[in-house]
């Protein structure tokens, strides 16, 4: 009878337990059946009345029918837990589009990306950075540049003057003449990035400040294969291997012969486009032989040392790159410009 | 200069060549050919003489036109030229005809049918310039001869012409000659050049004497041309001047112009019987003032070049001639002047008065010294020719300078060594021959060259080579690079820390801008924070806007704020690094603006920006150049202006200089941009003394490996208190045993009676041990009983 019983209890345990769905309600069972005070139990009380072989069958089955309980409860329980587990991260999910915690870089205006990029492909060369005043005498953007007081180049319509010998300098070039001056007469190789002025309304294509980055190499032996080779390499690495440079004759005061140098155009590969008015061709830079009268007043025997030195507009090269269409974008800072340069090269 | 075409073949064979091959020689010797143009185009055009012309019966100018048009039939054509009538010879353009402005197609105008148009220059593509104003209001009128029906329309009216637009660069003034430019292309294409000279023989000696009195005008030549006729001159001349875009006013103007674009020399004639005597002398100290040409008056100051009759100035050398002896239609004996003045002379005097012509511009450039008779002769053979001269004198000549050496002693080896080529004897010689260079060669390298007189630029050997390399092409220079000495190219310490800085605030997030140097007289003062010192002003600004050098970048980035702010982009961070010149120094500066919010998570959190957002772009600079916080602090910035927030400012001190102040705007600064309520952050700063600071090595300090211990505390004590005030304090007592101070918390509110703040704090200590709990408790107590003497303190917790 008592044995009916047991197994009456353990078939409604099971039965529960299978049906409980959730942690609180099992445990609820697991007390109801197996706590001291459960019916299970309380038939154990009634061991007392049974024989020593009685007893221990009884006991056997008894322990048996509560490992059984247990069993199926615990199971119960470690998938109740699994389940509330994945209920629980199902819940948690979120939306991985929203926005993240980011500090994006700030945007480099174009003008400070060509320079460094341009300095980087320098410095790589073996070049050194100069820099000079943008307040100059006239000494050093005019004179020493072999460009004397009465030299057509030096239209006052061209220059601000601040006094009869002071001015804002209108190239990079009078950094030459400084790194001469600095050099005392040996080898030198430097670049120089700045700012210039000129006097220009400012409209789409003119700035009245604008940025050139000037070179200059000084040594024996220097010819203008030189400068063809090192300003190949240079357009390379700013606008690709595919590019190919042709140099024009050209005139400056300071340099002789003077070139002007093309880059073939990189919208059409040299094919001619709108872009390269069809010439295939797009001008970038200029440069040449440093005059023997400048090497002379800077210092050096044009008998013994040679140079070539050259001037790139920096506005015009992020121009050319970035098909920015107003040179005025450069000065406006508009933060909608800025942060189209945020790549890093 | 504009070069015919039409002209240059009277000079230089360009049999087989197109206008676009001639210009890519030429731009490929370094003569840039900045365009081609045809001077007028048109197809179907033919000459009508009109028959009839009848008013259009509904409109109020129209005519209905019934025009002969020779083996093309008789047409009927509706035209709206006030000067179109019965008789006269026209340009038709037939139907079908393409001019620059489009095609011609028979139509119906107001129920009259038309077929074709009756053509003025303009509408066959002419520059409005070449022409008079009759010529641009109504149809061009033909002579009565004209040829009806003639397909070669504009042969016959001499249009039929090519254009090259010369860029002349500053060293080849030269080519401001055809004669000259015939020479070059020549030189290039190795063409046979053909430049004509005349001589014409004096029939009596003038009285006239000619000098100067300024060594500003060093050749002066002149004659006397006596019983000239004025009338217009033959269609040749003014064909040719029309090409080259001037315009013909009559037969002595239009040759003294022809004459200069043919040889490059300027002349300017004088009406001998108007002069107060026969004298022609410059002169450069003349003060005082002058009717020109032009009827209006100038102002002659001291250094402009004068030609003076008596010491009364006739004309402004180079410049303009006076009205009083002008050579006008009544104009019968003259004398022509030839002479060489110095440039930057007339450019002074041009742009002083705004008076620039093709004479003027040809002395700025520079003028062949040494040709005035030749040219003089020229000019008096079309003059006897075209104007009916009677006789003419000799010629007087003042010259004070001596012919130039033009010998130069050079070797092909030096040539190759500056091109890196490697061209012969031969080729070099033929290359300089072919551009009138005599070349003679005293060994197998070395050899003398002799310029060609109208070569003012070549001087020196560095000149030939470019000569040769310029006639033959720079295809063979080769590339190679230089073999110089190993170098390792780097920045400076002082451009690495610079970039540096530049790259730490763009990894922050913050813009880099970019801002002119050039402001404004009325903002050149506003948030001049660190007061530097006095500004250059520019002699000659272009505008208000651009007139001082700036000394500080602080308000130019605030404009480039504003400008984003008012195009609805409000929240920012920008900053720019520039070098400022003032007066007495030239600094690296740095300025920072931080605008509305600082966007954590874009727009989804976010919050408005405040001094502590600037405070650590400052911290952040410094640390990245390795400089401890111990070396620098911050204090308050007092300033009786109101640029910054009292409150809420302050000053960098290093080296106990003020390098930098920063802050939130001051509520009344904000007025005159378009911020309204949003915060606004400031700074400006000076980089020198941090670009040049000593920094040691970082030397690795040894991490404890025995564990620390945390402990809070929190006391109220005076507003006026400054944290750092407290954790320099508690350093201090706890030395030795206090690791880290860090301030997590501050309250000021109901709860907090007086002037007082509540301040949380917590310390973490740490030794070479283990601490004891006795040591821990000793050293708070200590702590806090030392803070209670120094602040007053008032512990919570």
């Amino acid at each position: 009878m008592e044995d009916n019983k047991i197994e009456e209890i353990v078939a409604i345990a099971l039965s529960e337990t299978e049906s409980s769905d959730n942690s609180d309600q099992l445990q609820e069972i697991r007390n109801r059946y197996l706590s001291k005070k459960s019916e299970l139990m309380s038939l154990m009380s009634n061991l007392g009345e049974l024989s020593i072989e009685k007893r221990k069958e009884f006991g056997q089955k008894l322990n048996a029918a509560k490992a059984k309980i247990s069993e199926v409860i615990n199971a119960k329980q470690e998938e109740l837990k699994k389940r509330e587990l994945a209920a629980r991260l199902a819940k948690e999910e979120i939306d991985i589009s929203l926005p993240s915690y980011q500090t994006l870089p700030g945007g480099k205006n174009p003008f400070h990306v060509i320079i460094d990029e341009m300095t980087d492909i320098f410095l790589g060369m073996g070049f050194e950075v100069e820099d000079g005043p943008e307040v100059e005498q006239d000494l050093y953007n005019f004179e020493l540049l072999n460009i004397p007081h009465d030299h057509p180049a030096r239209d006052m319509q061209d220059t601000f003057y601040i006094s009869d010998s002071l001015l804002l300098r209108t190239h990079t070039s009078p950094v030459q003449a400084h790194a001469m001056e600095k050099a005392q007469g040996k080898p030198v190789r430097i670049i120089c990035p700045g700012k210039t002025y000129r006097r220009d309304d400012d409209d789409a294509t003119h700035s009245h400040q604008f940025g050139q980055i000037e070179g200059l190499v000084i040594d024996k032996n220097i010819n203008i294969g030189h400068l063809k080779a090192t300003l190949e390499l240079f357009a390379k690495k700013m606008f690709g291997e595919k590019r190919e440079i042709r140099l024009r004759p050209s005139y400056f005061p300071f340099t002789e012969p003077s070139v002007e140098v093309d880059i073939t155009c990189a919208n059409c590969d040299g094919k001619g486009c709108s872009m390269c008015k069809g010439t295939g061709y797009i001008e970038v830079l200029g440069g040449g032989m440093v005059h023997p009268n400048v090497l002379k007043m800077n210092g050096y025997d044009p008998e013994e040392y040679s140079g070539f030195a050259f001037g790139i507009g920096i506005e015009r090269v992020a121009i050319l790159r970035y098909g920015i269409d107003d040179i005025r974008k450069f000065y406006q800072n508009d933060v909608r410009f800025l942060h189209q340069y945020r790549k890093k090269a | 200069m504009l070069v015919s075409l039409r002209e240059l073949k009277k000079y230089v064979n360009l049999e087989g060549l197109t206008a676009e091959e001639i210009a890519e020689g030429l731009t490929f010797a370094g003569i840039e050919v900045e365009e081609v143009t045809t001077l007028a185009s048109g197809t179907n055009l033919t000459i009508g003489h009109i028959l009839e012309c009848e008013n259009h019966p509904d409109s109020d100018h129209l005519h209905i036109l019934q025009v002969d048009l020779g083996k093309y039939g008789v047409e009927q054509i509706v035209c709206g030229a006030p000067n179109a009538r019965k008789g006269l010879k026209v340009i038709v353009s037939r139907v079908g005809a393409k001019l620059p402005g489009g095609e011609i197609k028979a139509s119906t105008i107001r129920g009259v049918s038309s077929n074709g148009m009756c053509c003025s220059l303009l509408e066959l593509g002419v520059d409005s310039k070449y022409l008079s104003p009759e010529q641009t209001k109504g149809i061009e009128e033909l002579p009565e001869d004209a040829p009806i029906g003639i397909d070669n329309v504009l042969e016959y009216l001499g249009l039929d012409d090519q254009i090259l637009n010369l860029k002349v660069l500053a060293n080849r003034p030269d080519l401001l000659s055809l004669y000259n430019v015939a020479r070059e292309v020549g030189a290039i294409f190795e063409r046979e050049v053909k430049i004509p000279t005349y001589i014409v023989k004096a029939d009596f000696n003038t009285e006239l004497k000619v000098g100067s009195l300024t060594d500003k005008c060093t050749q002066f030549s002149g004659r006397e041309i006596n019983n000239i006729v004025i009338k217009e001159s033959p269609k040749f001349i003014q064909n040719a001047l029309r090409s080259m875009g001037v315009r013909s006013i009559n037969n002595i103007v239009d040759i003294g112009n022809y004459v200069m674009l043919l040889t490059g020399q300027p002349l300017h004639m004088y009406d001998k019987d108007k002069l107060p005597a026969h004298n022609l002398f410059a002169e450069s100290e003349y003060e005082g003032s002058f009717v020109a040409l032009d009827e209006k008056t100038y102002d002659i100051v001291k250094g402009d070049i004068v030609i003076c009759s008596d010491h009364k100035p006739m004309c402004l050398g180079g410049v303009m001639g006076s009205l009083e002896c002008a050579v006008d239609a009544s104009s019968k004996n003259i004398y022509i002047e030839a002479a060489s003045f110095d440039g930057a002379s007339i450019r002074h005097t041009s742009s002083r008065l705004g008076l620039s012509s093709e004479s003027s511009q040809r002395f700025v450039k520079g003028t062949n010294h040494f040709q005035a008779e030749d040219v003089i002769n020229f000019a008096t053979y079309l003059i006897k020719e075209y104007c009916d001269a009677k006789s003419v004198s000799n010629i007087v000549t003042y010259q004070s300078e001596a012919k130039p050496d033009l010998t130069l002693k050079c070797s092909v080896s030096k040539i190759n060594n500056r091109l890196g080529t490697s061209f012969s004897k031969e080729e070099v010689k033929k290359a300089l021959s072919r551009l009138n260079f005599e070349v003679k060669f005293v060994d197998d390298d070395n050899f003398v060259s002799v310029t060609p007189s109208y070569r003012l630029d070549v001087t020196c050997d560095a000149d030939l080579s470019e000569e040769v390399i310029r006639l033959l092409g720079f295809d063979f220079v080769p590339s190679i690079l230089p073999e110089l000495n190993v170098k390792v190219g780097a920045l400076s310490a002082k451009q690495k820390r610079l970039r540096n800085i530049r790259e730490y605030l763009l990894s922050q997030g913050v813009d880099e801008c970019l801002t002119y140097s050039l402001v404004s007289k009325k903002n050149a003062d506003k948030f001049n924070l660190l007061n530097s010192e006095e500004k250059y002003q520019l002699l000659n600004p272009l505008t208000d806007e651009r007139e001082i050098f700036r000394s500080h970048i602080a308000y130019s980035l605030l404009e480039s704020a504003n400008f984003n702010v008012s195009r609805q982009v409000k929240d920012l961070q920008l900053f720019e690094c520039a070098n400022i010149v003032t007066k007495s120094s030239r600094s690296e500066h740095l300025s920072i603006v931080l605008v509305g919010n600082k966007l954590l998570r874009e727009q989804m959190e976010k919050r408005p920006v405040n001094f502590f957002d600037l405070k650590g772009l400052v911290e952040g600079i410094f640390t990245i150049l390795g400089i401890e916080s111990s070396r620098y602090k911050f204090e308050r910035f007092v300033s009786e202006k109101e640029e910054l927030h009292p409150g809420k400012s302050a000053k960098i001190i290093f080296q106990n200089n003020c390098i930098g102040v920063f802050g939130e705007l001051h509520p009344n600064a904000l007025a005159e941009f378009d911020f309204g309520k949003l915060p606004v952050l400031l700074l400006e700063m000076n980089l020198d003394s941090l670009l040049e600071a000593k920094v040691s090595v970082n030397k690795m300090q040894p991490i404890s490996r025995f564990p620390t211990v945390s402990r809070d505390l929190a006391f109220v004590v005076d507003k006026k208190v400054a944290a750092s005030e407290i954790i320099k304090a508690i350093k201090m007592i706890g030395k030795g045993i206090v690791k880290e101070v860090n301030i997590f918390d501050v309250y000021e509110g109901i709860n907090i009676i007086g002037n007082r703040k509540s301040v949380a704090i917590n310390i973490t200590l740490g030794s070479d041990h283990t601490l004891t709990d006795k040591e821990i408790v000793d050293t708070m107590d200590k702590i806090k009983f030392e803070l209670n003497k120094k602040f007053d303190i008032e512990l919570r917790m």
